[in-house]
């Protein structure tokens, strides 16, 4: 059960490296939006499915209800940031944030 | 076991930290809303980690949940600001360590 | 107390209040306060102090940040420069908080060693409350047993206080239309909300269960950390999701301003009923034992447990209400009929 346990937040701790790196270093406002939106929403998910699974060490109740309440958290996130992602991205377009493409751009 | 943890938490400080230099850095003012939204995610993260290495999660695990629903009304109300009010940069101001053109 | 995650949040938090402070875009800097907010509450829970990283959470993360955006929102976004007189300013300024900050490093020399066992408060007051706490009330959170019943006073005059805010904010900002007689220019809004289907559906569907959620942390403040005030909140909170993702009209038509003062008066009018109550049973003011004479099936000891649930529920509804009354008058900037 460990060993699940640290592969998952392992993996969960690279897709955060993954995303915070996307979003230093993307030209562009609606690349990083791709990148801090699916990246962390996707972290999120794999790194409390980890403390799910670690707090099974001993099955009673009272641990179920603490899983139980950790995977309402997961379903929250799961609806909640892509949403709010989606406000951001639609907040950045109607205030006429230019996509980025290949042509050499000046300092802003 | 927790030793592990505490290290996972302090990768993610570390990362928040990169995470808060775009916060400050963006040009403009949309990023800025970004990053808070990304720092509020790890913050409830780091909440439910933390209380793993206390081995009482069930207090931890509220506030959690109250944490990701403040993000998220936070990020919205940042963003419908935009939806009123359409400039992204008010006339000639931006972050005061770059040079400016007014 | 684990030191490496205090050292790395502490700098997350001095780089972010400097970062407050630098950036001269108003709205920028209400979006990084509400991150310097987050990480506050975070290094409150890692000390161990639930109850105030709840309140932290919901009030300085929160509600705060999204009334300072509301506030931009009225006024401008850049801070007019003074040209005259800025450098002595600075000194004397930068000589006001080293000296402070000299003052209060001298002082701290004489404090206790930070969680000792010999210190006066943990000597005397805290193992008192630590043991007696489940034998006089039957409620196990000793946070809210001390906030709600041995130091009930406060926790009133804090409601009254919250319910003193609100009346101030309607003071000066609210306008009606038959004597409207300031001439301040509307905030230059170049165009109305439209309305986005993905956030109203959302939107809709996560109310219900986020006011839920909000009326269980007010009830179950006793055997976790939560209580009355920041379920108040919290419920403030999802109305102001309505409002931001529909119209705010269309909040002003389910909470409208008489409503909203009349379920101010009666959160406060309910702490303090129940203190007159126990008046009138004979016993001190807010001494809940007394209340095992109405409440039926009760010892003394339950009827103190009922009595700090009662008074929770009287702040819930007193903040809730004073929550939505500041944000609709700050949007609408006092003619409560846009936003």
């Amino acid at each position: 059960m460990d060993v699940v346990v640290i592969i998952l937040t392992v993996s969960a701790l690279v897709f955060f490296f993954a995303t915070t790196v996307g979003l230093l270093r993307f030209p562009d406002f609606y690349s990083r939006m791709h990148a801090a939106g699916k990246g962390d929403t996707l972290s999120s998910l794999l790194i409390l499915m980890a403390l799910v699974l670690y707090n099974f060490h001993e099955f009673n109740l009272a641990n179920l209800l603490v899983a139980l309440k950790i995977l309402l958290i997961v379903v929250f996130i799961f609806m909640a940031s892509p949403t709010a992602t989606h406000a951001i991205t639609d907040a950045g377009y109607e205030s006429g944030v230019k996509p980025w493409s290949k042509n050499p751009e000046e300092e802003s | 076991m927790d030793a592990f943890f505490i290290g996972t938490g302090v990768a993610l400080c570390l990362l928040m930290l990169l995470t808060l230099h775009r916060a400050i850095h963006g040009p403009t003012a949309i990023d800025r809303i970004m990053g808070v939204n990304v720092v509020g995610t790890k913050t409830t993260i780091l909440l439910v980690i933390i209380g793993t290495i206390y081995h009482r999660v069930d207090m931890f695990v509220d506030i959690a949940l109250a944490y990701a629903l403040l993000n998220f009304i936070v990020t919205i109300a940042a963003s419908r600001y935009f939806q009123y009010h359409k400039n992204l940069n008010p006339k000639g101001y931006g972050y005061r360590f770059r040079a400016e053109d007014d | 107390m684990i030191w490496q995650l205090d050292l790395s949040v502490l700098t997350l938090i001095v780089v972010c209040a400097f970062a407050t402070i630098m950036v001269k875009d108003l709205l920028s800097a209400a979006i990084i306060f509400g991150a310097y907010s987050f990480l506050m509450c975070l290094l409150w829970t890692e000390m161990g102090a639930v109850d105030v990283a709840f309140t932290e959470a919901s009030v300085g993360a929160g509600v705060s940040t999204v009334l300072f955006i509301a506030a931009v929102h009225q006024t401008t976004r850049i801070v007019k420069p003074r040209k005259s007189g800025r450098m002595l300013s600075k000194v004397i300024g930068l000589a006001a908080a080293l000296l402070t900050g000299l003052v209060l490093i001298i002082a701290e020399a004489d404090f206790p060693e930070f969680a000792s066992p010999f210190s006066p408060a943990s000597l005397h007051l805290s193992p008192y409350y630590i043991t007696q706490t489940l034998h006089d009330t039957n409620v196990p959170n000793i946070v809210t047993s001390v906030l709600a019943d041995y130091r009930g006073f406060d926790t009133m005059f804090e409601t009254a206080v919250i319910f003193t805010a609100g009346l101030a904010v309607i003071a000066i900002l609210r306008r009606y239309k038959r004597d409207d007689r300031c001439d301040l220019p509307e905030p230059g809004v170049v165009s109305g909300g439209y309305p986005d289907t993905i956030i109203r559906f959302i939107a809709r569907q996560l109310v219900p269960f986020i006011q839920l959620f909000a009326l269980y942390v007010v009830a179950h403040g006793h055997h976790s950390p939560g209580g009355g005030f920041q379920g108040g909140v919290i419920l403030g909170a999802s109305f102001i999701l309505l409002a931001i993702s529909y119209d705010t009209g269309m909040i002003i038509g389910l909470m409208s301003e008489r409503l909203n003062i009349l379920l101010g008066n009666i959160g406060v009018l309910i702490y303090a009923g129940i203190g007159f109550l126990c008046l009138i049973l004979g016993a001190n003011f807010l001494d809940y034992s007394m209340l095992s004479k109405v409440l039926p099936a009760t010892d003394k000891i339950m009827a103190r447990s009922h009595g700090m649930l009662g008074i929770e529920i009287g702040v819930a509804i007193a903040v809730m209400a004073i929550v939505i009354s500041i944000y609709i008058n700050i949007i609408s900037h006092g003619k409560y009929d846009k936003g």
